[in-house]
């Protein structure tokens, strides 16, 4: 077959196409089970993060010492939507759609600390998701994590940063006079110098230069606190 | 042994990493340069993928040279050079799963790094798979001298750390020192490589014409 003939580039190129897709298929495979466990490891340690688990000493742990230690830390169940427990269910076994929501808590010798919930919803060009940790009174925010968003680097994605995340620490859920879900919302810089004492704590520094992906925090909060307000409401003190 | 490392070959694997080097000669791979270097770790890692991939893409570039038709020789090179990229970063999420999270799209983009595509249509094209090795590993060697030296440099003056210790002491913050802010956004990251770019060419005396 002549090098410079059509038939021959079609060949080559059905050649090394085939040759290139296999390898990425045997790699994706092979490796599947060890990022699975990656991911796995990844948020159960958001998890801790988010309820600001006390001891540090978790950060440096190897993986097998790690899962213990969350088993210790954070007790799994499942809520309806009433907000009562749901027996015999593991997040992971809650289908696409299904009415049913996970919910860690998180306990200190016996007293609850937090409780953590998963959010989710849409940033500025993926889904973002984290997870809320709620004091034990159920009335300000604990912590907050975001483990998974493509967001830009240096503008959206300075969600997964400290300085964001502290941010929420102490902020409200609830109206002034504790009757309606009020979750916080994301505002322009800085709510400590524009906003009166009292409205404070409504209030979170958005990002500057990422105003979708601030918005779209704004709505994950919204919507997931709703999702859990019965139950929220039944714990409150 | 000899003749895998003769002058020829060696001359080869400086060139790239320092007369001809692709970040201060060429200017390129400056997107990476100013995104990985906020830390030594991210910096290293990243330079172990592109070397890893812009060696082996020489390699096997090389080898097929003769045989690739030359209507759709740049698609070729594209497609292996993409496919090593998601081998790197398939492993990289397997076993340093915590840093290919802080690398996030930056591994995916070696893909369109100017480096690799440079190197395969440069040098791999027209030498053996042996010699293209060598120039894949001195430009890769050449790219990652500037990303840890900037990233050194960022994560000392930015942080006080190095590879995540503390390196200034405790007492040099008590006596009124601060961490320079400005070495881990953009601009701290370009005005080094201005400085960097700027020594290297008058140690090696380039100039523009």
């Amino acid at each position: 077959m002549q090098r410079q003939s059509d038939a021959y580039t079609l060949l080559f190129a059905v050649i090394i196409c085939v040759i290139c897709s296999f390898t990425v298929t045997l790699c994706a495979e092979g490796l599947r089970s060890r990022q699975e466990q990656n991911v796995s490891l990844d948020k159960k340690k958001n998890i801790l993060k988010a309820a600001h688990v006390q001891s540090q000493s978790w950060q440096n742990m190897p993986p097998a010492e790690l899962l213990d230690f969350f088993d210790q830390k954070i007790g799994v169940v499942v809520l309806n939507p009433k907000g009562d427990f749901v027996n015999g269910i593991k997040p992971e076994d809650i289908k696409d759609g299904e009415q049913l929501y996970p919910l860690y808590v998180y306990k200190e010798q016996g007293a609850i600390m937090a409780y953590c919930l998963p959010i989710q919803g849409k940033g500025l060009w993926s889904t973002l998701k984290g997870y809320l940790a709620i004091d034990a009174d159920a009335k300000t925010i604990r912590g907050i994590t975001f483990y998974a968003h493509k967001e830009t680097p240096g503008l959206g994605a300075e969600i997964e940063k400290e300085w964001f995340q502290n941010n929420f620490t102490g902020k409200s859920i609830w109206d002034d006079k504790e009757q309606v879900l009020r979750p916080p919302k994301l505002v322009k810089a800085v709510v400590k110098k524009r906003m009166k004492p009292q409205d404070e704590p409504y209030y979170v520094d958005s990002i500057t230069g990422a105003t979708m992906t601030s918005q779209g925090v704004s709505d994950v909060l919204d919507k997931e606190l709703n999702k859990y307000e019965p139950f929220l409401k039944k714990v409150r003190k | 042994m000899k003749k895998l490392f003769s002058k020829k070959e060696k001359r080869i694997v400086k060139e790239g990493f320092w007369e001809n080097n692709p970040v201060s000669f060429h200017v390129l791979g400056i997107c990476s340069a100013l995104a990985v270097t906020v830390k030594v770790e991210t910096a290293m890692v990243m330079c172990a993928a592109l070397i890893f991939v812009v060696s082996l893409s020489n390699v096997i570039i090389s080898s097929i040279r003769t045989f690739i038709p030359n209507k759709i020789r740049i698609i070729v090179q594209l497609c292996i050079i993409s496919t090593l990229v998601v081998v790197a970063d398939q492993v990289l999420k397997a076993f340093v799963y915590d840093v290919s999270k802080q690398l996030s799209i930056f591994v995916g983009l070696i893909i369109t790094n100017c480096i690799v595509m440079g190197r395969a249509e440069a040098f791999a094209m027209t030498n053996p798979p042996w010699r293209s090795f060598l120039d894949g590993l001195g430009n890769g060697l050449g790219y990652s001298l500037f990303l840890i030296s900037v990233a050194i440099c960022r994560e000392l003056l930015g942080n006080g750390t190095l590879l995540g210790f503390q390196v200034i002491p405790q007492v040099f913050y008590e006596m009124g020192y601060m961490n320079a802010g400005i070495m881990l956004i953009a601009p701290g990251a370009f005005f080094l490589l201005g400085v960097m770019v700027w020594i290297q060419r008058a140690i090696t005396g380039y100039t523009e014409e």
